[in-house]
């Protein structure tokens, strides 16, 4: 047997610290992993009302129905994959959250659409940074094979320098064009028209002026069912 | 698609003896038209996109077809790729992200026109060009409210072309989008659409000059020009002399590159002799063909380089004059071309094949038919219809009642049928399928329907149009008995077994005085009655 002695800086209250510590960090990480997931799961995202239009979109895609009966969560693609990562997009995310609370009035249909390009464009900015990682947790580029003649040729010999998101955007929500060739007067002209609201409501709204008016108060919500099906890819 | 490879046909050996015929023409063709088939002048450096291999690498997976119909063009052989012609920049209304280029599903008449100048400046203003401009505003009183909107991106839009609306998502609307039609107004402002008749991808010469590059559109009841060339004496040798056209050729003038037979092409825009190729359809028509009566039409060319056509009936608008053309927008004139000037460049084309004699007797029986046509009915149904509707006795609104329908159908489709075909030489659509229908039509259903609606005043308002008119006076004539419908009355003095020649002699029927024929007469008693 042999004794151990440990040395003299480990006192009673340098182990208690230890193991306290310890199991508290334990428990810390249990915590992060149960919040990443709960933070990640569709329930969560949709307390927000706002996040409803979102989701409207999303359940008439392939990523919520699919025939392999696989399904795409929010967090499986808009949440990074381990718990540093995911923990940090989180973090990030407070601030979606801030601006719920005291930013515009998201929940507003029309609101929310107003500013759903720049969303998008975060959005996609967001995957193209991480090259497209959440995809790729799912989908292995050697493994895509498609329904058509050519798509497994198509991913493996025209893909260089490319990322999923560079091609495979609209896929899941509302069409949005790239930043690039965007029109906001063009979409707010959409926006207006879509909802019925005089030309020059979009520019007001934008600025922040829903509060005040009563004239812009949100369409009913069935308007949105007209909304164009999602589900396209950029092909 | 098939290509024709045909062998060069030895040039006609009969050359000059029109030159006396043409020379007027040449001072007319040198001064107004371009002098020669276009050729490409842009430098070549100006295309091969340096983008073009990746698009064509993927596409060749991605969609064959078009990648495989590229391959085989002349556009691949000269170096154009994707990129040259679907490039756009971000600030254009239709502008995409697609693979990391900025480019527009939409080529339009503009683009082409980057290098083909010469024939976008020729369409640009042409009837094709405006051919959604011209119906924009009467669409709705048929399509719409006949039937419904959905029709008219399905049906009208497919031809006359569509208003493509770019939605603020950057999609093309459903409603106005995919259209090729040939009026169509582009995002860009520009009129028409080259792949209407120039199909995708592979763009090929023998195909834009194979009639069948008219008949998506130009066929059909108001306008069976497919059908009338078929018909026509010019169909029959074309059908059994098409490996003889030549139709790959790069020069295809008519009468050097090919003799076999005329198609569309060759008489509406192709090179004849000296008659240079024009991508304005509409120059060589003297006539207007589709509208409730006919009328010759000067061709005003504006400053703006856009075209007009006007009445010749009216004075010519003098140089200089601002006009209004059909979209509304002004501009001033710079030429007008006189219909005898525009049968002339017509007639032109003919002579490569046939005599001046043979080319104005045509003519002359072609002219006849329109005239004959506009006074014996589309004038009188004209002012029939405007009397009606002056008087309150027709609503104001289109295809409210039964006989507008009818008037429509007698103008739009027979009347236009009948004109058609006169026009390009078919006796069956001439006759049969046209000016018959517009003769049974007139006497069976429109002056009936409309005496109907004039009722008492059917005299004043009807009948007065038709009256004294040479070409109704056989009505009166009732006694005029022929044995075209089987029946002739018996011969005045009746034996057991008459011969059969005296039965069927039209002066002893007409003398005759026979119940029969008192029967016979009534059937006709409201019209005859009615003419008076």
């Amino acid at each position: 047997m042999i004794k151990l002695n440990p040395p003299a800086f480990i006192t009673r209250h340098v182990l208690f610290a230890l193991v306290a510590g310890g199991v508290g960090g334990v428990v810390f990480m249990f915590f992060l992993l149960e919040f990443d997931d709960y933070t990640s799961s569709n329930a969560f995202c949709t307390t927000c009302h706002s996040m409803t239009y979102a989701e409207e979109s999303y359940r008439r895609s392939a990523h919520y129905d699919s025939a392999s009966g696989v399904r795409a969560s929010c967090g499986d693609c808009h949440v990074s994959e381990g718990i540093i990562m995911a923990t940090y997009d989180h973090a990030v995310g407070t601030k979606d959250l801030i601006k719920q609370l005291f930013g515009a009035n998201y929940d507003d249909p029309v609101v929310s659409l107003l500013h759903l390009p720049e969303a998008a464009f975060a959005a996609r900015e967001w995957f193209r940074k991480r090259d497209s990682a959440t995809c790729k947790r799912c989908h292995t580029l050697d493994a895509i094979q498609g329904t058509r003649a050519n798509t497994a040729a198509i991913h493996q010999e025209e893909t260089d320098g490319k990322t999923c998101i560079d091609c495979h955007l609209n896929l899941v929500h509302r069409k949005v064009p790239s930043e690039q060739t965007f029109k906001r007067e063009a979409w707010n002209a959409m926006v207006e028209e879509e909802f019925g609201l005089a030309p020059g409501t979009a520019v007001r709204l934008l600025a922040g002026a829903e509060f005040s008016e009563p004239a812009t108060a949100p369409a009913p919500a069935t308007k949105l069912a007209e909304e164009p099906p999602a589900g396209s890819s950029g092909h | 698609m098939k290509h024709f490879r045909t062998r060069p046909l030895p040039r006609p050996p009969r050359r000059g003896q029109h030159l006396l015929v043409l020379l007027p023409l040449l001072a007319f063709v040198a001064v107004t038209l371009p002098a020669a088939a276009a050729k490409v002048t842009l430098d070549p450096s100006a295309w091969g996109h340096p983008a073009g291999a990746d698009c064509v690498s993927c596409h060749e997976k991605a969609s064959p077809g078009i990648a495989e119909q590229w391959h085989q063009s002349a556009h691949q052989s000269a170096g154009v790729n994707c990129m040259d012609c679907h490039e756009a920049k971000a600030e254009d209304v239709d502008a995409i992200e697609h693979e990391g280029q900025i480019i527009a599903t939409i080529v339009s008449p503009k683009d082409c026109g980057r290098c083909h100048e010469q024939e976008y400046a020729e369409q640009a203003g042409s009837v094709h060009a405006e051919a959604y401009a011209i119906i924009e505003d009467r669409v709705p009183a048929l399509a719409h409210n006949v039937t419904g909107a959905e029709m008219q991106a399905a049906g009208c839009d497919q031809c006359h072309g569509s208003e493509v609306k770019v939605r603020g998502d950057g999609t093309l609307d459903p409603a106005t989008w995919p259209n090729s039609g040939i009026g169509r107004i582009n995002p860009d402002g520009s009129k028409g659409s080259c792949s209407s008749c120039h199909g995708r991808h592979a763009f090929s010469k023998a195909q834009a000059r194979e009639p069948d590059a008219c008949v998506r559109c130009h066929s059909g009841p108001d306008s069976p020009d497919k059908e009338i060339f078929e018909a026509s004496k010019h169909g029959m040798l074309y059908a059994a002399q098409r490996e003889a056209m030549n139709l790959g050729a790069d020069s295809w003038i008519a009468g050097q590159d090919y003799t076999a037979a005329p198609t569309c092409v060759t008489c509406h825009m192709g090179a004849a002799g000296k008659v240079p190729a024009t991508h304005d359809v509409g120059l060589r028509n003297a006539w207007s063909l589709n509208t409730p009566v006919s009328e010759q039409q000067y061709l005003v060319v504006l400053d703006d380089g856009s075209k007009l056509e006007l009445p010749a009936s009216a004075k010519p608008p003098k140089r200089g004059t601002e006009l209004t053309k059909a979209d509304g927008s002004g501009a001033k004139v710079k030429a007008v071309v006189t219909p005898e000037r525009r049968r002339l460049v017509m007639s032109t084309v003919c002579l490569e094949c046939h005599s001046k004699t043979m080319t104005q007797g045509f003519m002359t029986q072609f002219d006849n038919v329109v005239e004959l046509y506009n006074t014996k009915f589309g004038e009188p149904a004209a002012a029939i219809m405007a009397g009606l509707y002056d008087q309150g006795l027709l609503t104001p609104l289109p295809f409210d009642e039964p006989l507008e329908f009818t008037y429509w159908e007698l103008w739009h489709d027979e009347g236009a049928r009948a004109r058609h075909g006169a026009s390009m030489a078919s006796p069956n659509h001439a006759w049969w399928e046209g000016m018959y229908l517009v003769g049974r039509n007139f006497y069976s259903r429109f002056l009936p329907e409309a005496r109907a609606i004039a009722g008492e005043r059917a005299a004043e308002l009807v009948d007065g149009h038709i009256d004294g008119a040479a070409g109704h006076a056989w009505l009166a004539a009732t006694e005029q008995a022929n044995p075209i419908l089987g029946w002739m009355p018996p011969a005045p003095e009746s034996e057991p077994e008459p011969a059969a020649p005296d039965a069927a002699d039209g002066d002893g029927a007409a003398e005759a005085d026979t119940e029969a024929e008192d029967v016979a007469a009534d059937d006709r008693s409201t019209t005859e009655e009615g003419g008076r």
